[in-house]
């Protein structure tokens, strides 16, 4: 065993356990009302290897991660940890057995430092317990914790974030943070209560496919060379393949298939996690440089023409001086589908915001079908004709206590409108059936209300809601996050009839395999600014991805020319 | 209708209205036991409090005209309340924002010659024009300056006492002239008959007109919220303010309407309690606004924010004030009779909140399901 200076939490015997199974679920079953979240699952995770949880959104993998750390108490079935069998009451219940999870949503405190996030989850326990135990001793024992508390956790975090390089500095504010690096603190709290069995809910969703690498070669030295044993819940397929050792493929709260990774291949998880196949037209293997698939694609004929949106030299600093846009000049020719490509965080944010009405221009102008139109107006670029469908759905792309039907209108609210300047409900409620069938949306009706909707569906409500007014221009950031194989598909298409249909398609996406799918024209962003372009003829992995990291073009020549 | 309906999601089914009606029956049965020992164990007979209270509110001669009298000054300060609440604004001040309205349709009666017919309606949209700024005072301070309406309609409260109370001690605003009121300093002259609201009488009961406008602007403001750009625009900036930016709702214009809005019902309301006569015997004097402004809050929160279902409860409101009344004739304490108001309160408070909550674990449920 290692020798992490941790308040060891359950420090048994693992090494007895090299091959025996750390946990065995059999048999869970798992009920919200009438949605079956898990139905008979079947689950092993052994010491010293990484095991990949695929599925699509829904398919009951967070469930059973939730009822493996004891967040929820399934409705039957066993679970059985180093051979015997447990019973949680309660997460602190997994956590005396070693079971720790990073989640998918950060629970950082933004406006604390990283080594007080570190130790939030200690004080209360520190509090509670001694709460019940000597209760006029409590605020002096929280207090006295506190400070003993701090030199050794920051020590501690110093020395993980040292012996798995995750360079994490304990005396930064976390809202001063990168998203790679808030993983990262998320990692180190895991890692502090030296967990046995390691629980990581898409810890890569938010980041970069360099970050992601770098995640992911910590969390394998972790797991090999300390024997952990780690579950990776994704639904990426590159990430699984990449990165784990066996794979348990679940569809609808059922385990479809378990496999070993080295017999699995990319079509062979998808098609066992949808149930169907799915074309993935670029696969893994494919996306070092190769361009058979790209030369399917028409060419945009852009002489003469003006273009549909035109960025020109846009700037917008923050209070801090950073500069969100840094004269950022693009332009997007009808029917033509240009992609941002770019590490998240370097202004793909601002570009949604600004063409949202939400971010106003310090300097730089843009047009839409060559007028210009005024930046952070309320409702300027929704009356220009742009159309989006935003990195956020939540912050600017639907109402959830809203009906469905109400959520199509959001933008064109006076297309509801007939006689007597009232809202025809009833029209309404007919057009929204109409768009529910046209793009597969899965709900009630158009009465449902948003929240009852999945993830997925949201989208395809934004999506429809976006198309229906005819856009000129479609800024599609992110719209495949967090979708599953089959709907990112589908969005594809869709984004590939718009631009059939004469729409101006930007797509901002941290997806590789999406841009090279659809993109006529690929610019690459970075730090608020475009700093390479390239058609899709002559794409150049290597380039691109230099690019992205922020080497400059000027660099880039005489080194590929070695 | 639709928007609550959807937004409950379960189909207003003959099982969903029993089960409604069931929550606020068995919430108020248990208020009138807890009630009941009360009063028993201090002594009193619980027989002749509610008797006491039915009379007071419904049975005896002209009472139930005056519960209407008294709910319709609560239902539109409620609707103000809503009105404020869909665009995500939290109005307090009603309280006086209705005193004001009234000062100052006091002040234009006295001092505006003319028939009577013109001078009520201009001065009622005085009283409602008043209220309205003394809102906007609030928005300007909140779009201006950012400070929160809740803190600016609330503080406002106290500065419109004072004024109002200034006004009462001056002679050039509103302090009676005449003679005969020497002994009182803070009292306004009685309004003239001709400038009066008329009054409805119905089998020996009477109230204002005025329950009719309160009846007709609450349909009016349902339809409005539900059925027009105009309400469902309001109802997307109090959702998400963001998104209403990025549609070409600009929080700025559209908060500091509803704002104004909601502070013309709260003087409209001020108004029409001074030229309706149940309040005052058409003089203005300090503590005129009766807490008013503070009881129509909770009728807004009772009716969970809808227009319609506020004017039962508006009702029910009026009744445990009138109700309320005769109390102190059982020989009852006050301190008690006041509990048990109190009590009857909360029974209509609870069921409201635990339809919210389920609503909300159900919403949680599903959602948690999915993932």
């Amino acid at each position: 065993m290692n020798s992490l200076p941790v308040n060891s939490v359950a420090n048994s015997t693992v090494d007895s356990h090299n091959t025996a199974d750390a946990v065995t679920m059999s048999g869970i079953c798992k009920k919200f009302g009438q949605v079956v979240a898990c139905d008979e699952v079947d689950i092993k995770l052994q010491h010293g290897k990484i095991h990949g949880i695929l599925g699509e959104n829904g398919a009951g993998k967070s469930t059973l991660m939730k009822i493996l750390i004891g967040l929820h108490a399934p409705d039957a079935g066993e679970i059985r940890v180093n051979g015997t069998t447990q019973r949680f009451r309660d997460p602190g219940d997994a956590r005396k057995l070693g079971i720790s999870m990073v989640h998918q949503h950060f629970s950082l405190v933004p406006a604390l430092k990283v080594w007080e996030n570190v130790v939030l989850g200690d004080h209360q326990k520190v509090y509670l317990s001694s709460f019940w135990k000597v209760p006029q001793r409590a605020l002096e024992n929280a207090l006295a914790g506190f400070r003993s508390n701090e030199k050794r956790t920051r020590q501690q975090i110093s020395e993980i974030s040292a012996r798995y390089g995750l360079n994490v500095d304990p005396d930064t504010r976390v809202r001063d943070l990168p998203v790679g690096v808030r993983q990262r603190v998320e990692i180190i709290k895991c890692l502090r209560y030296d967990p046995k069995i390691m629980i990581l809910d898409e810890p890569t969703s938010v980041l970069s496919p360099a970050e992601s690498e770098r995640i992911f070669s910590v969390l394998r030295q972790v797991v090999e060379e300390e024997n952990r044993c780690l579950a990776l819940v994704s639904h990426k397929l590159n990430e699984i393949l990449a990165a784990t050792d066996d794979i348990t493929i679940m569809r609808q709260g059922k385990v479809v298939e378990h496999l070993a990774t080295s017999e699995a291949t990319a079509p062979m998880l998808a098609r066992a996690m949808v149930g169907r196949e799915v074309s993935l037209t670029l696969s893994l293997a494919d996306i070092g440089g190769n361009t058979k698939k790209i030369s399917g694609q028409e060419k945009i004929d852009s002489t003469g023409t003006k273009p549909a949106l035109r960025i020109h030299n846009a700037t917008v600093t923050d209070k801090n001086g950073h500069h969100l846009l840094d004269s950022l000049s693009l332009e997007v020719q009808k029917g033509e589908i240009v992609a941002v490509a770019g590490v998240e965080g370097n202004g793909q944010t601002a570009l949604d915001h600004l063409l949202s009405s939400l971010l106003k221009l310090d300097s730089g102008y843009v047009e839409v079908d060559g007028e210009e139109v005024p930046t952070g107006v309320p409702g300027a670029f929704v009356k220009a004709g742009v159309g989006v469908i935003s990195e956020d759905r939540h912050d600017t792309g639907c109402i959830m206590d809203m009906s469905l039907s109400e959520n199509l209108y959001l933008s064109h609210p006076k297309d509801a409108v007939s006689g007597y300047a009232m809202m025809n409900r009833t029209a309404m409620s007919n057009k929204s059936t109409e768009l529910i069938n046209d793009y597969q949306i899965t709900a009630s009706g158009p009465d449902a209300p948003m929240w009852s909707l999945s993830g997925g569906n949201q989208q395809r409500v934004v999506l429809a809601r976006e198309l229906s007014h005819k856009p000129k221009v479609l800024l599609a950031s992110q719209p495949t996050r967090g979708l599953d194989v089959g709907a990112v598909e589908y969005f594809l298409e869709q984004l590939r009839q718009a631009a059939k249909n004469g729409i101006a398609v930007l797509l901002v996406s941290h997806e590789l395999e999406e841009i090279l799918e659809l993109a006529h024209r690929i610019v690459v962003i970075y730090n608020g600014k475009i700093v390479g372009e390239m058609s899709r003829q002559d794409i150049d992995m290597q380039r691109l991805g230099m690019l992205m990291g922020g080497i400059s073009e000027a660099e880039i020549s005489p080194v590929s020319d070695t | 209708m639709n928007q609550l309906s959807s937004r409950l999601q379960a189909r207003w089914t003959w099982e969903r209205w029993s089960y409604i009606a069931g929550l606020y029956l068995a919430s108020i049965f248990a208020a009138l036991i807890l009630s009941a020992l009360l009063v028993w164990a201090t002594d009193g007979s619980w027989q002749d409090v509610f008797s006491a209270f039915i009379d007071g509110s419904l049975r005896n001669p002209g009472r139930w005209g005056l519960t209407i009298g008294y709910a319709t000054p609560l239902l539109l300060v409620a609707l103000g309340t809503i009105v404020a609440v869909r665009g995500g604004l939290i109005n307090i001040g009603q309280e006086g924002q209705l005193y004001i309205g009234a000062a100052f349709c006091t002040y234009v009666v006295l001092r505006l010659g003319g028939p009577g017919p013109i001078v009520l309606i201009v001065a009622l949209l005085a009283g409602a024009t008043a209220g309205a700024i003394w809102a906007g005072i609030a928005a300007w301070l909140k779009y201006w300056r950012r400070v929160p309406e809740v803190l600016t309609t609330l503080l406002l409260v106290t500065v419109a006492a004072q004024l109002v109370g200034y006004g009462l001690k001056t002679t050039t605003l509103l302090l009676d002239r005449s003679p005969e009121h020497g002994n009182r300093n803070q009292i306004s002259e009685q309004l003239a008959p001709g400038v009066r609201l008329p009054r409805v009488e119905i089998f020996g009961n009477s109230f204002p007109l005025s329950a009719f406008v309160a009846l007709v602007m609450a349909v009016g403001l349902a339809v409005w919220l539900s059925r027009t750009t105009g309400g469902f625009r309001l109802t997307i900036l109090g959702q998400n303010e963001r998104l209403a930016q990025r549609v070409g709702i600009s929080a700025p214009k559209y908060g500091t309407m509803a704002l104004l809005a909601s502070g013309a019902f709260a003087g409209l309301a001020g108004a029409m309690m001074l030229t309706g006569g149940d309040f005052g015997n058409y003089r203005l004097a300090p503590g005129f606004s009766g807490f008013f402004g503070w009881e129509g809050l909770l009728v807004a929160l009772v009716a969970r924010n809808h227009p319609l279902v506020a004017i039962p409860m508006a009702f029910v409101f009026g009744a445990l004030r009138t109700g309320g009344g005769f109390l102190s004739a059982t020989g009852v304490e006050r301190e008690i009779a006041n509990v048990t108001q109190a009590l009857l309160v909360l029974a209509l408070l609870v069921p409201a909140a635990v339809l919210y909550l389920q609503e909300r674990r159900r919403q949680i449920a599903t959602v948690e399901a999915r993932t």
